[in-house]
């Protein structure tokens, strides 16, 4: 695994993204509903927070002691909402039986491969970066 | 922990926790997670209310102050610094008892989210227990008590998360 071809790991990335983006647009499309698509859009900014906060605190030298803790664990606890506020979305629509259950797994199935995928890939990313 | 003031009377083994920034970061999203599951439980309520609903009851403004209350509670406390509370005495900048001030302000915050949960309490007696309404109506009121429940479980998490990695050594004594 440690060995692994880095152009494999982004095929078989890249094919898993692929996978769930064909899960919600099925979810959707299967049944003429396109609210599903949201999920998508959470899924796809969840990971910004950690992102940004992080840049931002590493960047801002006066911020090291308190702030910028407070900076990062902000952004980690609007990553959270983000996360639950996806696998939340689709169970609320299903409970008002806005879209079905069928669609509300695989909108939940597809949401979270996506998001694994682009958690996997940042992960890969910083090995290769520190060394 | 064997160093400091002890707790309890008798020795209780504690188990270790793993590693403190582990922990701490791992509480905070979950403090996240709290969060957004406890906003859910009620926006779910009200789509409920909005899409599928059997009664002419439904979800009004007055079933979203409880939760305006519990979210400008959650607000304030995580606006507060909580290293300004206990270090009134040792250097005092920026003021003579800041302290005092930040625990004022503390107390608004938990004010007022303890008011939000009692308000969804007295929403869901009010309006639903009272004139018996049968299950999916009730649910409206019951799904905003666990909403604003989980908002403070959060709000606790969260506190409690920040003050794992402030006290490296007796972070046990929680």
């Amino acid at each position: 695994m440690p060995t692994a071809n880095p152009l494999s790991k982004i095929i078989v990335l890249a094919t898993v993204l692929a996978a769930g983006f064909l899960l919600i647009i099925l979810s959707c499309a299967l049944f003429d509903n396109w609210l599903p698509l949201l999920v998508v859009g959470l899924f796809l900014i969840a990971p910004l927070p950690n992102a940004i906060c992080e840049k931002y605190a590493a960047n801002d030298d006066f911020m090291q002691e308190s702030s910028g803790n407070a900076v990062i664990d902000f952004g980690r606890y609007i990553t959270g909402i983000l996360v639950v506020s996806g696998l939340a979305l689709p169970c609320a629509l299903a409970h008002s039986r806005v879209i079905g259950l069928p669609a509300l797994f695989m909108s939940i199935t597809g949401g979270l491969l996506v998001y694994g995928t682009i958690i996997t890939f940042t992960m890969f990313f910083n090995e290769t970066e520190e060394f | 922990m064997s160093s400091g003031p002890k707790l309890f009377r008798f020795p209780i083994p504690l188990p270790p926790l793993p590693s403190s920034a582990h922990v701490r970061s791992a509480g905070v999203y979950l403090a996240g997670g709290l969060f957004s599951l406890g906003f859910w439980f009620f926006l779910d309520s009200a789509i409920y209310s909005k899409k599928y609903n059997g009664s002419d009851v439904h979800v009004k403004f007055v079933d979203w102050i409880p939760g305006i209350c519990s979210l400008l509670g959650i607000i304030v406390i995580n606006s507060v610094d909580k290293a300004r509370l206990s270090s009134d005495a040792s250097f005092s900048f920026g003021g003579d008892n800041v302290a005092w001030k930040a625990r004022l302000v503390l107390f608004m915050g938990f004010a007022l989210l303890a008011g939000g949960f009692a308000g969804s309490i007295v929403v869901l007696i009010l309006k639903y227990i009272v004139p018996q309404y049968p299950w999916p109506t009730v649910y409206f009121g019951i799904s905003n008590m666990i909403a604003n429940g989980l908002l403070m479980l959060s709000c606790v998490v969260l506190w409690i998360s920040q003050n794992v990695e402030d006290e490296y050594s007796y972070s046990l004594s929680l």
